[in-house]
């Protein structure tokens, strides 16, 4: 902006004050890309300087006020017009006047709440940033900087596994089990399939991992589905009796937390998907909803604990009859 | 069109050429990688590589040498990470970094690999994932790449399996029994994909399938051996877990061709010590198995494994508090309880085997194989089985059953000892009861076995019935003479193993045999009676030889001697002459021998017997000949007749020889009368030969008087050379009425005759017999015996 000014011009520069040690990650933008961000949780103080640089040193910089502000809000890509700030707060740095010289000013904005995760999806995006402004009668200079905002959750307190007997009359008959109904993002889902009667001929089952967002209200609501992953579980036709493992790793797929009609905008839900393919590459589903939470780091595990994460399994047994040792050949 | 179809065969091939280029490429791939340290990528070209696995195209033995190919450079990955984990380069979450691999096949077995890797890493992990292997294979339930999987993952673990007596390192985890759950359930994972294969695909492929199933079956029949080679697995363990495990699933999976090849696979793995101590539940087992499991051959199996392991000689042997035979038994008529449709042959085989078992393992319980007999005959009832056709399967089985007590005992006494034996044998048709009876009376002459007492005969005799006697089933057309002789000359043989030391005794043995064989017909009797007849003479003999110890010994002998005459008598009744003939001959002999009161009566009337068979009932003249030459040679033997029986015979036999009809003939028994009136001896001259000179020469002129008659020139030299060499011997005894004047007008005259004769083969073994009698007179002229006549004068 400073580019069509004639005289004097300043550059802002924004530095956060534990800039040394505070945690960056990676963040996907709108475009696609991955940049590194610092990272900030609900609550955190947001404080650091503002150094505004002049251009030409000695002459005289004029301004109306400088102001830095600390934003939270939502894009909706179909209307780009509008933003909708769920946060906005404003720190005057200067009043009106002039700056002889580079100057750096000091900003806090104490314990701003952050209710929401930092987000960019197919149609929508939510964001935090600093911009900072020095407002002048031509044209105002202002600088944008991002921040990333992780929401951390506590341990569900309720956490029942998700369990449910589905199938299509005389032709198949599945009892699958998922040890929770809500995971946080780094988490490992076990489970396991009994399958009660089987007349179909399987080819073989796979697990996918669907993300569904959900933006807009009323006659406009969009939904953009996602699958994120796609694992196969089971090869080969199984017969009654066999109860067939699920583990899967969420470490790998890049999830957000589940997020629920985030300030009545827009909406992430994941959901688990068992599909069975037969012989005829007819598919048979069952989407079940998880809730994905974001758990604080944890410290490095040990080998031993990590082959044990890594190796656990669902032991429960199927509610139904007690599967008996020997399968039955039930196909034709 | 042929050209462009390619052949199933030739698919296959291509198919597996391909997928084993793709993992050649891959695997050059992963190993750059590793060897540039980058394992993510290393990793992500061996689950390429194991993608080739997931193929539905290919043969199962296609499939095994593309999993072959596979398992090699997955072995190379193994050390490789391995190794790495050694130098203290770790990678933490390896384990959980190959399970983001989407399909199940490669994260699977890239499982096993990297777990493997972190057992002998870190080996408190062990048990863990151990169980976690296992457990998550059950993903494949396709039953050929199921089967392959498991059996990556049992030959992966055959070195970090925990057992008892391994090098304990600090913090490993797993004992014995993780091992023994860890194979127990691969087994039984292993066993029902295996098992379901045969319901995989169209029923017309049905046989393919079978076929492709039994090439197979080492896949799953290896976790059993896995299991035998765990030292922890002791008898205990087996007792309690293993055995029943592993027969839970065999019986549970009701497939026939399963059980049959895992109840065999049972036993040949385990040691023999640990199937004796599991025999009531192997065999319950056993009786629970698929109706078309051949089960025989399973306990068939078993048997002769520990008949083998209790006749072996440094084994310990079957440990004594152990009732084999009864379990075996018992288990035995359970398991054919409960096959209600199991053919008889079967049954008959099972108990081959039981008998194999007692006579292996208890020689000298006769019981128990007359029990086996026993049950075998009870069975036969159930099945109201009445007769088994020769050729039949049963009839085979039933022969080698009855066979194992002959060829064990070799001792038709203790054949006699088993109540059934006879009960079954009588099941046979006239055939095999036949072929049975001449191969245990073979046995019994193989073995010399005496037959010692009366009722023994009878039994015996009436077991080989169809060898004696007429049988009501017997087939109307004749036996084949060579082979009808044959069996008979066996019963012939037989006979001479009749021997009991008391006498008495042997004349009741003989007495009741006599009664059998005299009911055989007339094809038999010529074969059974002579010896019979023998042995009575011999009998005879032996009462004389025991004189001194029985004083009704005279008296027994003639009795002997009317059974003997009867005997021979029976043999003229079927109208046999020359027979007859020489029994009696012989029997004048014995007589004489054994001298008891009145012999000489006996041997008269066997001598005249004689002669009135040759009188009515020998025609032929060559057997005349043969006949009165016997009798000749006979009566000059015997020595028991005084002058009133000697002169009688004397003259008849001369009477007997001029009387034949041909001319040779009558020549050269004349001669051989001519040794009566030399050699011939009565109790009238005191033992003492007669020497009748004048009637020798008599005998001799006379037949030189009949050779002149003969019309053919070359029988007629012949005959006077044999009458020369009549008269040398004569001459050469010291009959005076020969004389050298005699012998030199006989040979002149053969002389003159000799050259006259056509050249034959005949004329000249005429000829040599002729010079050879020269030849020793020559000899006899040199030495000229100072004993001996003189030969002066003899013009040679």
């Amino acid at each position: 902006m400073s580019f069509f000014s004639f005289g004097q011009s300043a550059e802002i520069d924004v530095v956060l004050n534990d800039a040394e040690t505070r945690k960056k990650v990676e963040h996907k933008t709108e475009d696609g890309k991955k940049d590194k961000y610092f990272l900030f949780y609900d609550g955190e103080t947001v404080s650091g300087k503002v150094n505004v640089t002049l251009k030409s040193p000695g002459k005289r910089f004029e301004h109306q006020g400088i102001k830095v502000e600390f934003i939270g809000q939502i894009e909706l890509y179909y209307d780009r017009g509008n933003h909708h700030e769920f946060v906005s707060l404003v720190k005057d740095l200067a009043r009106p006047g002039e700056l002889t010289q580079s100057q750096t000013f000091d900003f806090e904005f104490t314990h701003v709440e952050k209710p929401y995760e930092s987000y960019t999806g197919q149609n929508v995006k939510l964001r935090y940033f600093l911009r900072t402004t020095i407002s002048r009668r031509m044209n105002d200079i202002s600088k944008e900087t991002d921040i990333v905002v992780h929401t951390l959750s506590t341990y569900p307190e309720l956490n029942s596994s998700i369990k449910m007997e589905v199938g299509i009359e005389d032709c198949l008959h599945i009892e699958f089990e998922y040890n929770k109904s809500k995971y946080h993002i780094k988490d490992v889902i076990v489970g396991k399939i009994y399958f009660l009667l089987v007349r179909i001929k399987i080819k073989h089952m796979e697990i996918g991992i669907i993300k569904r967002e959900t933006t807009g209200t009323g006659p406009n609501v969009y939904h953009e589905n996602d699958t994120i992953a796609k694992y196969e579980i089971m090869d080969g036709a199984p017969v009654r009796g066999e109860s067939i493992p699920i583990r899967l790793f969420l470490a790998g797929y890049e999830m957000t937390p589940t997020m629920r009609d985030i300030n009545k905008k827009f909406s992430v839900r994941y959901y688990l998907n068992l599909v069975l393919i037969d012989d005829e590459e007819r598919r048979y589903f069952k989407q079940q909803e998880i809730t994905l939470w974001r758990k604080g780091d944890v410290v490095r595990k040990s080998m031993s604990h990590q082959a044990s994460i890594a190796s656990q399994r669902f032991e429960g047994l199927p509610s139904g009859e007690k599967p008996s040792a020997q399968a039955q050949e039930d196909s034709n | 069109m042929p050209g462009t179809q390619t052949s199933p065969q030739d698919e296959q091939e291509k198919l597996l050429e391909e997928a084993v280029q793709a993992v050649k490429v891959q695997s050059f791939q992963m190993k750059r990688c590793l060897d540039k340290s980058k394992l993510m990528d290393a990793l992500k070209h061996a689950s390429n590589m194991l993608g080739e696995l997931r193929t539905s195209m290919l043969s199962p033995k296609s499939y095994y040498e593309l999993y072959m190919a596979i398992s090699d450079e997955l072995h190379y990955l193994e050390i490789f990470l391995t190794d790495e984990f050694a130098k203290g380069r770790k990678v933490t979450d390896l384990y959980e970094l190959v399970q983001y691999a989407g399909n199940i096949i490669p994260r699977l077995y890239l499982l096993i690999t990297v777990g493997v890797v972190y057992v002998r890493s870190f080996p408190q992990s062990r048990k863990e994932i151990l169980k976690d292997l296992v457990e998550m294979c059950r993903g494949v339930q396709h039953p050929l790449r199921g089967l392959f999987l498991r059996n990556y993952l049992l030959q992966c673990t055959r070195n970090i399996l925990p057992d008892d007596g391994e090098q304990l390192e600090e913090e490993m985890t797993g004992d014995i029994s993780d091992s023994v759950d860890f194979v127990l359930l691969n087994f039984a994972e292993m066993n029902k994909l295996w098992v379901r294969m045969q319901h995989q695909g169209h029923s017309r492929d049905r046989e393919k399938r079978e076929r492709e199933r039994q090439e197979l079956r080492i896949l799953v029949g290896t976790n059993l051996v896995r299991l035998s080679q765990l030292e922890g697995v002791n008898m205990d363990k087996y007792k309690e877990v293993v055995l029943s495990g592993i027969l839970e699933q065999v019986v549970n999976c009701r497939d026939p061709l399963s059980q049959e090849y895992l109840m065999e696979c049972i036993i040949q793995v385990f040691p023999d010590e640990f199937h004796l101590q599991t025999l009531n539940l192997f065999l319950r087992s056993c009786a629970d198995l698929h109706q078309n499991v051949n089960v025989k051959n399973i306990i068939i199996a078993l048997i002769d494994r520990l008949a083998l392991f209790a006749h072996r000689e440094d084994g310990p042997g079957i440990p004594a508090d152990l009732k084999l035979f009864d379990i075996f038994s018992q288990q035995v008529a359970t398991v054919i309880q409960s096959r209600q449709d199991m053919p008889a042959e079967d049954v008959v085989s099972l108990h081959v085997s039981l008998i194999n078992l007692a006579m292996k393992c208890y020689p000298d319980r006769v019981d128990y194989v007359d029990k086996v007999l026993e049950s075998t005959v009870e069975i036969f009832n159930k099945l109201n089985l009445e007769h088994v056709a020769a050729n039949s399967a049963v009839s085979k089985e039933l022969m080698r059953l009855l066979k194992i007590p002959v060829d064990s005992y070799n001792n038709i006494l203790t054949i006699l000892q088993l109540k059934h034996f006879h009960t079954l044998f009588q099941y046979f048709d006239y055939k095999s009861r036949k072929s049975m009876s001449c191969y245990m009376l073979s046995n019994t002459l193989d073995y010399g076995t005496e037959i010692v007492g009366q009722d023994q005969v009878e039994t015996i005799l009436n077991l080989v019935s169809t060898l004696i006697q007429n049988q009501p089933d017997q087939p109307a057309e004749d036996t084949d003479p060579e082979d009808f002789a044959e069996e008979q000359s066996l019963v012939g043989r037989f006979i001479h193993l009749l021997h009991s030391d008391d006498l008495d005794q042997q004349y009741l043995i003989l007495n009741t045999a006599r009664k059998h064989f005299g009911a055989g017909g007339n094809q038999r009797i010529r074969h059974t009676l002579p010896p019979l007849v023998f042995a009575a003479y011999q009998l005879a003999f032996r009462y004389k030889e025991n004189s001194t110890m029985d004083e009704m010994w005279e008296k027994k002998c003639q009795k002997i001697f009317s059974f003997a005459h009867q005997t021979i008598t029976a043999l003229i009744k079927a109208e046999l002459a020359e027979l007859p003939l020489r029994l009696f001959l012989q029997g004048a002999l014995a007589a004489g021998d054994i001298g008891f009161e009145n012999h000489e009566t006996m041997a008269y009337e066997f001598m005249s017997q004689a002669f009135s068979l040759y009188e009515d009932e020998i025609s032929d003249s060559k057997a005349q000949l043969a006949a009165i030459t016997l009798i000749i040679g006979t009566f000059e033997r015997t020595r028991c007749f005084g002058e009133e029986n000697h002169g009688p015979l004397r003259t008849q036999c001369a009477l007997a020889a001029s009387k034949l009809l041909k001319k040779p003939d009558q020549c050269r028994a004349v001669s051989t009368c001519a040794h009566l009136f030399w050699s011939g001896c009565s109790t009238d001259y005191n033992g003492e030969e007669m020497h009748d000179g004048k009637r020798v020469m008599e005998c001799l002129k006379k037949a030189l008087k009949i050779a002149n008659q003969c019309m053919d020139p070359s029988l007629q030299v012949q005959l006077f050379v044999e009458t020369l060499n009549r008269y040398i011997y004569f001459y050469q005894k010291g009959n005076e009425a020969v004389t050298v004047q005699v012998l030199n007008q006989l040979i002149q005259k053969i002389q003159e005759d000799l050259p006259n004769l056509e050249a034959s083969d005949e004329m000249e073994q005429i000829n040599r017999h002729f010079h050879n009698t020269l030849e020793h007179l020559r000899l006899q002229q040199e030495m000229a015996a100072a004993d001996g006549p003189g030969y002066e004068g003899l013009a040679l």
